[in-house]
């Protein structure tokens, strides 16, 4: 009555002696078997792995932020497989980072795009249509680096998916059944949720912490295995809270010293790759950038770009620009 | 090599009467003395040792220095052969970070204080990149160039030549698991392998909580899967001499005045672990 190779991995090899009388030299052999069943991928090196040679998707290839600042903090962009998160305070420019992903992914694979479109699913507002408009217009001057047949070739609106969800149940119905088919079709290859914190901190109270932890934690296990199965990356923007006095110990945990914690605790976190930190500095920068004259007589507030972590990257920061043609990093000069 | 004790409490344990335990005794006394025969049937043969030479053999062993000379203080000289280090600690504090420094220390020459081993890295969350173990590597690389380049001794010299980045990324070998059926599939085969491959000297499981933590409701079956899983590392360490590393997550634990943070999986699991380690953030510090 054993169904399934699941459950025979499941036994042990004395449970399995109980129930099949078969000896345990056989029970071992039969592990084995059904094991190199489950897991019959050749066996592979580090090497390989950096030459390409690996038979199975791996975790180099990155998504570039289309600023080559941007990309050089992050190591080349965000990395393909797995969950990142971007925290910060509101007007920080989180929606223009994620607008401007869902633009970079269309772009050919050379120019660190991945050929194909991107969702976003809205939580809280409307989408800013009108600004990616903007955007889309203006991709020849933000990526000079691209030649401007291709930029022009693309039907960067046809391929952004916009979904509006407004509860919890929603969003996994769109997790669960949507997003499935446009990656299996190669639509897609990225799902920016805008944002995570919204849904969670409206729909489960400050008593329901179990529950919360454990939709969340289901939550994060459908994107993870999503991200992984088509190598498309899963942005998720999420909000900060102030930090009381007793949440020390949760402060404690992020290694951040500031005075404010990203929403959604120890569960949600536990489930990233990547934690990028956003935030508005005091400082401002003279309008320094030709054909930007006109956002600029009080000058534009400098942000800054913070990684929290990354299994690849030292915690480091970049100060950016939200220009009209889009995100743009500064570099550091000389102090 | 099995080291024989059954006491009486773990005969209660197993459902066999003391009858049968000292049955059991027995078979297996008359086992040891019967060795040669045992190993072409291929069963485990069995030797008595004292505690004295059990000691020695864990001198002789070795260990893998992690660079970090606070926490190789800690461990003793480094990561131990032949037992199971769990690292625990909150996302970003930097648990890949040392697994990937282990893989790569693992196979620091001989003459370096290393052990001139290969690696094993099982990878159950997709944090292992490529590029950051390339610049663990060179730094290592250099590290030891250095030491050469100082001292002038021949076999060094010699030694830091053959140590290059490529070979050090030929000789870690990489598995993916995406699920915990997987990953138990993957400890089934791994005995074979380390045989196969008898220079591996470390196997890291990064991280061993997250296929445990989500699609698993059942509690006990995981209590059981992971018990069952330990044993089999804790078997694979001894019989290959290497050093199993595994990496935990935290979680927290409601208490009445406040919460804190401790490792994921349970209590029991606490206990298969040889050594564990908790990384933790003083403010900005690790």
């Amino acid at each position: 009555n054993i169904q399934s190779i699941k459950e025979i991995l499941c036994l042990s090899g004395p449970d399995l002696q109980r129930l099949t009388k078969l000896s345990s030299s056989d029970v071992r052999y039969l592990h084995k078997t059904v094991a190199a069943v489950v897991k019959n991928d050749p066996v592979v090196t580090a090497l390989q792995m950096y030459n390409e040679e690996c038979p199975f998707p791996t975790q180099n290839r990155k998504l570039s932020m289309g600023c080559p600042v941007l990309d050089l903090l992050l190591g080349g962009g965000i990395p393909l497989m797995g969950i990142t998160e971007i925290v910060g305070e509101s007007s920080a420019g989180k929606t223009q980072i994620c607008m401007q992903l869902c633009l970079s992914v269309q772009f050919p694979r050379s120019y660190g795009g991945q050929e194909a479109g991107a969702v976003y699913i809205c939580t809280e507002d409307t989408f800013p249509n009108k600004r990616l408009q903007q955007l889309i217009a203006l991709q020849t001057m933000l990526r000079a680096d691209v030649p401007a047949d291709i930029v022009n070739d693309i039907k960067f609106g046809n391929n952004i998916f916009i979904e509006h969800v407004a509860d919890v149940e929603s969003l996994n119905c769109c997790i669960s059944k949507r997003l499935p088919i446009l990656l299996s079709r190669g639509l897609i290859r990225l799902v920016v949720i805008d944002s995570v914190a919204a849904l969670f901190r409206c729909e489960f109270g400050a008593s329901d912490s179990i529950a919360k932890a454990k939709c969340l934690q289901k939550f994060g296990a459908m994107l993870h295995h999503l991200s992984h199965r088509f190598s498309s990356p899963i942005i998720c923007v999420n909000q900060i809270t102030d930090a009381i006095n007793d949440s020390y110990l949760a402060q404690s945990d992020f290694g951040l010293s500031g005075k404010v914690l990203p929403a959604l605790g120890l569960t949600w976190s536990n489930q990233l790759l990547m934690r990028l930190m956003v935030s508005r500095t005091q400082f401002c920068v003279e309008g320094a950038f030709p054909g930007d004259e006109s956002a600029l007589s009080s000058g534009i507030v400098q942000r800054r770009m913070e990684i929290i972590f990354a299994p690849h990257l030292p915690q480091s920061f970049c100060n950016y620009m939200i220009c009209t043609e889009g995100v743009r990093g500064m570099q550091k000069t000389g102090i | 090599m099995v080291y024989t004790c059954i006491p009486l409490l773990h005969c209660l344990e197993l459902g066999i009467s003391k009858e049968e335990a000292l049955e059991v005794l027995q078979i297996v006394r008359r086992e040891a003395s019967g060795e040669e025969s045992q190993r072409s049937v291929g069963l485990p043969s069995v030797r008595k040792y004292t505690a004295l030479e059990l000691l020695e053999q864990e001198h002789a062993q070795g260990s893998i220095i992690t660079f970090c000379s606070a926490l190789d203080e800690i461990l003793g000289g480094g990561v131990p052969i032949g037992k199971i280090v769990e690292i625990c600690g909150a996302p970003g504090v930097g648990k890949t970070q040392l697994s990937i420094q282990l893989v790569v220390d693992t196979q620091i020459p001989e003459c370096f204080g290393g052990l001139d081993g290969e690696s094993v890295y099982i990878d159950t969350e997709g944090s292992f990149i490529v590029d950051r173990v390339m610049d663990v590597a060179h730094a290592a690389v250099q590290h030891c160039h250095l030491i050469a380049e100082a001292g002038q001794d021949e076999v060094q010299l010699e030694a830091a030549q053959a140590f290059s980045v490529s070979s050090i990324l030929s000789r870690i070998y990489y598995f993916r698991c995406h699920d915990y059926v997987e990953l138990l599939a993957q400890s089934h085969l791994l005995a074979d392998f380390l045989a196969e491959h008898p220079k591996v000297r470390i196997v890291v499981i990064d991280s061993i909580a997250f296929p445990f933590r989500h699609n698993l409701e059942d509690l006990s079956l995981r209590t059981r899967l992971l018990n069952g899983l330990a044993q089999q590392l804790i078997g694979m360490a001894n019989d290959h001499g290497v050093a199993v590393v595994l990496t935990n997550q935290m979680t927290t634990r409601f208490g009445p005045v406040q919460s804190t943070l401790v490792p994921a999986l349970g209590e029991s699991w606490g206990h298969a672990a040889t050594i564990r380690l908790i990384l933790r953030w003083e403010g900005k510090l690790r």
